[in-house]
């Protein structure tokens, strides 16, 4: 049932994604090449649809921005391709996977390599298609086909936000590239002028559907449907980083748009706040995470959008690098579940998996914002440049602490929980006989028997203590997630603003820059908030474990709303679905028989009944149509001869 | 060449009828092959540059009434014309390879069908443009009312009912359409010499009141052939009616016979009445765009998810034409064959399914995709285009219409683009419902065999290679678009009287990039 023998798909995807890797270390190596001013490297391949005024190349820009984005997303694409070598093994659908995951790295590299907005879209709908695939990859399960469709359809919404932003910069620039419309755009825009703000506005839409920011955020924690491998792809090096990367792509119009970047940031701090609140309750290990992708996505959108672009790149960069491992890891342990997620089934995986559990506790320590470790440096940094901006903007500083903080307790809530404690049923076998649980397969969202014809995993399940490539994969991570925030340490070093401030250079926010006393008083306030969150879900969950049940009972309204994701589901259901499946139902069943078809049928009855001259002409048709052809050719005739005469 | 082009469906089919039963499949095949190899070089040997006819041939033919035979060849029609080569070389295919009853006269008629089509694309002459339109109507009365299928058990009508309701509709259309023609030839000639060249009836002119009623009726047969919102009744039983391989290429082409006319006729000989009569149009387009596809995303029997999804499709096109600028008609011409090319192997994939599910019904399809990779993969890329997803051709030919749409009357834009969004959902649920989720009893899911792909996968690469390089159709059809469109708008330097009124019309529109 295999195309290639054994690995050979998966070898091969991994190996081209390394290659990837490599021309993106090139290419940086080129821009080294140039002076600062002068990095920007444009190239197309030909032209794809130039007509009537519109100019449409294949063309691609390569500027210290792009350069970064191709660095991080195929380094970590390289990564999780190598893990999931090993850990989609026993899948039927094995090639297919390494084809979907394949495209997916492309696309998002088409999407950030992208010289003018067609291609950024094309890249953009290829992203949205490739997770399309992948969530959907175990085609049988209902809810995989469901959650697939959810995250197509939401993101065609994005795209359509992106088609019109489109529109409206040719309309007031005339041109689709990026340099012109950027060069152009100071000169035609005044500050705020409705215009620019719209443009904004419409490239929100597509940057919130794509990165999960309210009230798009739907489909991501459904997204969790497909293999978890494409979990860590989706949240960490591809799809939900693209948004961030457009709205600091685009800067120069948000420059001239502060209301939409304002806009912008509140969404993003909005999100960062109602996910981590969601993340307190889910009980299900990957949707936890997926909140807190969405959290964390929302410190970027606020850092991209106030003008802390080097910070809120550098989180990106470092919650590719923690985020990947987090999913990387508790792929390992729903495998050695059998396919389980719920982490009320789990515990004391401590004992049973070292390895796993010492690289979960790095990543989680890193999404925790523990001193010294990648997240503590990135996300502090956003936080510090938001304070030095002033004014309205401490509110983003003093609700970003306080979000850190719950970041901070959930994500410590589910290490203690699955790490800590008596080990369950499969922990306990895994220590006992060194063998992984096997249950019958079943979909633990319905309950309903699995397809195991359609590649979902056989008896086989890998964890990483077993399989070399996923160690390997899981601990370069946990090394870059520990340290990789020193590349950026407030009054030591910059790597990363300093690479990209040739990009950013024409935007007045970046120089604002906070003091470095300043930085390293904002760092002390983020590590005492974030010991403090780690004390607080200790507290709860290995010191008092009743504490939590407890909890949950006294606020019983609150946690329902919470667990139930703060009704944005039901909303969108009843007031989009619902509404357009009833006008649809209403177009078939009354507007199609009696509009429709009644006015065919009540002229068909009023020229039966007045006229038996047109009812032999329905009877007899084809004969009498050809009479009537001629007869009125020949009354033309006819005519002719009489007029003429 | 050109008259080789259109005669020769069929010479071949009625010399096929001197053929075995046996041979006439494969004859008809080649008479289609060899259509669709003159149809190729002539698109080689075009110049693209060019924005006027091309190959022209013109006889006087009935010379006491200004009638010519005249027939050519330019920017608007040249893709279409090979379109329609190409779709019926696929349906005639796909039927040779299946047994069908009364072969000699099944393929007589498809190829006398595709004569009357490639007639109606040619044609130069007002008068031979009605007669070949109207003539496409009889091969497919025969096609659809003996060879269709009767849906009496579901509680349809006979094929023939449902075909005589189709030919109602056209046949009210195309009288007055008749009546219109001959009305443009004598009120044009005023009395003098004349004509019913295209050519000519342009530079004569109309006055705006006869421009008014001549344009409606017009508007009506291309609206009903489309089919428009509201002329539509015909479609869905007449849908449920064809055998698949000639609806696949009734689908495919016919309806883009009737946009093909407001861009041919309408926009150039009423010019002064496209301008009035614009908003209208958009309005009508905007509603088949919206109806079409709140239908197509509730129907259950996939010929009718594909039928009304043309309807909304050709909302697009319609809007895109009507923009009255030049990326929009450029796009609506686009756009045309990009339709063309998803909708005809929509039509032969539901004769597949058929075949192994014993249904048309969305409900009883399900998980092909295990057992018919390769089918499933066919069907992945045209759903993908029939969506119109970035990096398809279809995108760029919207993108075209919609960025038209959006400069001229910025309103209709945005609410033609939710269309876009329900196209997502309809043709994503299309595919879904046949190749995912789990599979019913008693459905066979086995794998695309080569006759069937021998048909299908040509087209599919022609999906592709079209994704990859839109600009092919894109560099020749752009210079007759842009002549046409002048004609109404005036280009850059106005002509008509109309033409300053464009843009200063109201809420809805705009002011162009350098006037302001």
């Amino acid at each position: 049932w295999r195309v290639m023998r054994g690995r050979t798909a998966g070898w091969i995807g991994t190996i081209a994604i390394g290659l990837a890797f490599v021309c993106a270390i090139g290419a940086t190596a080129s821009l080294l090449g140039h002076t600062e001013s002068d990095r920007q490297l444009t190239s197309s391949l030909w032209t794809y649809a130039s007509a009537a005024g519109l100019d449409i190349k294949l063309g691609i820009l390569v500027d210290p921005l792009s350069a970064f984005m191709i660095l991080v997303v195929s380094g970590v694409s390289t990564l999780i391709h190598l893990y999931s070598v090993a850990y989609l093994d026993s899948d039927r659908g094995y090639s297919r996977y390494f084809a979907y995951l394949n495209f997916f790295v492309f696309s998002m590299l088409l999407l950030v390599l992208a010289g003018n907005f067609v291609l950024l879209i094309v890249g953009w709908a290829f992203v949205g298609f490739a997770s399309y695939a992948l969530i959907s990859f175990w085609y049988r399960r209902e809810t995989a086909t469901r959650a697939g469709m959810k995250a197509f359809v939401i993101n065609v919404v994005g795209d359509i936000g992106l088609v019109l932003a489109a529109f409206l910069i040719f309309r007031e620039l005339g041109s689709f590239d990026y340099g012109t419309v950027f060069a152009k755009a100071p000169e035609v825009f005044s500050t705020n002028q409705w215009s620019v703000t719209a443009i904004c506005l419409l490239l929100l839409v597509g940057a919130f559907a794509k990165s999960a920011q309210l009230p798009l955020h739907t489909w991501l924690p459904d997204a969790m449907e497909g293999p978890t491998p494409v979990s860590s792809l989706i949240h960490a090096a591809t799809m939900v980083t693209a948004g961030v990367y457009l709205i600091a792509r685009t800067h120069a119009l948000f420059v001239l748009a502060p209301t939409a970047a304002d806009i912008a940031a509140f969404v993003g701090l909005a999100t960062l706040l109602v996910a981590a609140t969601i993340a307190l309750v889910m009980t299900d290990l990957k949707r936890a995470i997926a909140y807190s992708t969405m959290s964390q996505i929302g410190y970027m959108v606020v850092g991209v959008s106030i003008g802390a672009y080097g910070a809120g790149m550098f989180h990106l960069m470092t919650h590719a690098f923690f985020k990947a491992l987090l999913f990387m890891a508790a792929g390992s342990i729903i495998a050695a579940m059998a396919n389980e997620q719920n982490i009320d089934r789990m515990s004391g995986f401590g004992r049973a998996m070292r390895f796993t559990s010492v690289t979960m506790l790095c990543g989680g320590l890193a999404l925790a914002a523990f001193p010294l470790t990648s997240g503590f440096f990135s996300k502090d940094e956003i936080l510090a440049y938001a304070g030095a901006r002033g004014g309205m903007y401490i509110t983003f500083t003093v609700l970003g602490y306080f979000g850190a903080f719950l970041t901070a307790i959930y994500t410590f809530r589910l290490i203690f929980r699955v790490l800590q404690g008596e080990p369950c049923a499969e922990a306990r076998e895994l220590i006992e006989t060194g063998h992984v649980h096997h249950a019958h397969p079943f979909n633990p969202a319905t309950g309903e028997e699995e397809d195991t014809d359609v590649g979902f995993p056989g008896p086989e399940h890998h964890i990483a203590e077993s399989s070399a490539p996923m160690r390997v994969a899981m601990a370069v991570l946990a090394f870059l997630a520990l340290v990789g925030g020193l590349v950026q340490v407030p009054g030591v070093d910059n790597v990363i603003a300093n690479w990209l401030d040739p990009v950013f250079a024409d935007s007045p926010l970046a120089a604002i820059h906070p003091s470095t006393e300043w930085s390293w008083i904002g760092l002390g306030i983020g590590g005492v908030i974030s010991l403090a969150g780690i004390w607080v879900a200790h507290w709860l969950y290995i010191a008092n474990p009743e504490r939590p049940r407890a909890l949950e009972q006294r606020l019983q309204g609150v946690h329902d709303f919470l667990f139930r994701k703060w009704y944005f589901d039901e909303a969108i259901d009843v007031l989009v679905v619902r509404p357009a499946l009833a006008v649809g139902r209403f177009a078939n069943r009354v507007f199609e028989r009696f509009v429709v078809d009644g006015l065919v049928n009540g002229t068909e009855e009023t020229v039966r009944g007045t006229s038996g001259v047109i009812r032999a002409v329905q009877n007899g048709f084809v004969r009498s149509y050809a009479l009537l052809l001629i007869a009125g050719f020949a009354g033309l005739a006819l005519y002719f001869l009489l007029s003429s005469s | 060449m050109i008259n080789v082009l259109l005669w020769a469906p069929l010479a071949f089919g009625l010399v096929g009828l001197f053929l075995p039963r046996r041979a006439a499949g494969p004859w008809a095949v080649l008479g289609a092959l060899v259509t669709l190899g003159v149809a190729v070089g002539m698109t080689i040997g075009f110049n693209q540059g060019d924005s006027g006819l091309q190959y022209v041939e013109s006889t006087p033919w009935i010379s006491g009434l200004g009638v010519d035979y005249s027939l050519g060849l330019d920017g608007l029609n040249l893709f279409l014309v090979l379109l329609t080569a190409l779709l019926w070389t696929g349906g005639i295919a796909f039927a040779a390879f299946r047994d069908y009853e009364r072969p000699k006269t099944f393929f007589l008629l498809m190829l006398m069908a595709e004569t009357a089509t490639l007639g109606s694309f040619l044609a130069q002459d007002l008068l031979l443009f009605v007669l070949f339109f109207d003539f496409m109507l009889v091969p497919f009365y025969f096609l659809f009312g003996a060879w269709g299928h009767d849906r009496t058990a579901e509680g349809g009508p006979t094929a023939w009912a449902a075909t005589l309701k189709m030919i109602i509709y056209t046949l009210i259309g195309s009288l007055l359409m008749l009546v219109a023609a001959i009305a443009t030839a004598i009120i044009s000639a005023d009395g003098g010499h004349i004509t019913f060249s295209i050519q000519a009836l342009q530079e004569q002119g109309l006055s705006l009141g006869s421009q008014r009623w001549i344009f409606w009726f017009f508007a009506a047969a291309f609206l009903v052939k489309m089919p428009a919102f509201l002329v539509h009744g015909w479609m869905p039983d007449a849908y449920r009616a064809a055998p698949l391989p000639v609806l696949a290429v009734f689908s495919g082409v016919l309806a883009k016979v009737g946009a093909y006319g407001f861009l041919r006729i309408v926009l150039p000989l009423f010019p002064e009445a496209t301008i009035e009569y614009q908003e209208v149009v958009l309005v009508i387009a905007l509603a088949s765009i919206l109806y079409g596809s709140v239908m197509a995303f509730t129907q259950t029997n996939v010929r009718l998810i594909a039928g009304y999804s043309s309807v909304a499709q050709l909302g697009f096109i319609t809007a895109g034409i009507f923009a009255l600028r030049a990326d929009g008609s450029d796009g609506a011409v686009l756009q045309m064959v990009n339709h063309g090319l998803v909708v005809a192997p929509i039509f032969v994939i539901v004769a597949i399914l058929f075949e192994r599910t014993g249904s048309e019904d969305i409900r009883e399809m399900g998980g092909m995709a295990l057992r018919a990779p390769v089918l499933a993969a066919l069907f992945l890329i045209v759903a993908l285009a029939t969506l119109a997803m970035p990096g398809s051709s279809n995108f760029v030919g919207e993108f075209y219409i919609l960025n038209g749409l959006f400069q001229a009357k910025i309103v209709f834009a945005f609410i033609a683009i939710s269309g876009v969004a329900m196209s997502a959902y309809y043709a994503l649920r299309l595919y879904q419902g046949a190749m995912h989720n789990r599979k019913p009893e008693g459905l066979l899911s086995r794998e695309i065999g080569w006759r069937d792909a021998v048909v299908l996968v040509p087209l599919v690469l022609c999906i592709l290679g079209l994704a990859l390089y839109p600009q092919l159709i894109l560099k020749r059809t752009n210079p007759s678009v842009q002549q046409t469109v002048a004609k109404v708008t005036g280009g850059s330097a106005p002509q008509s009287k109309l033409a300053a009124q464009t843009e200063e019309s109201g809420w809805t529109g705009y002011a162009p990039i350098g006037d302001r």
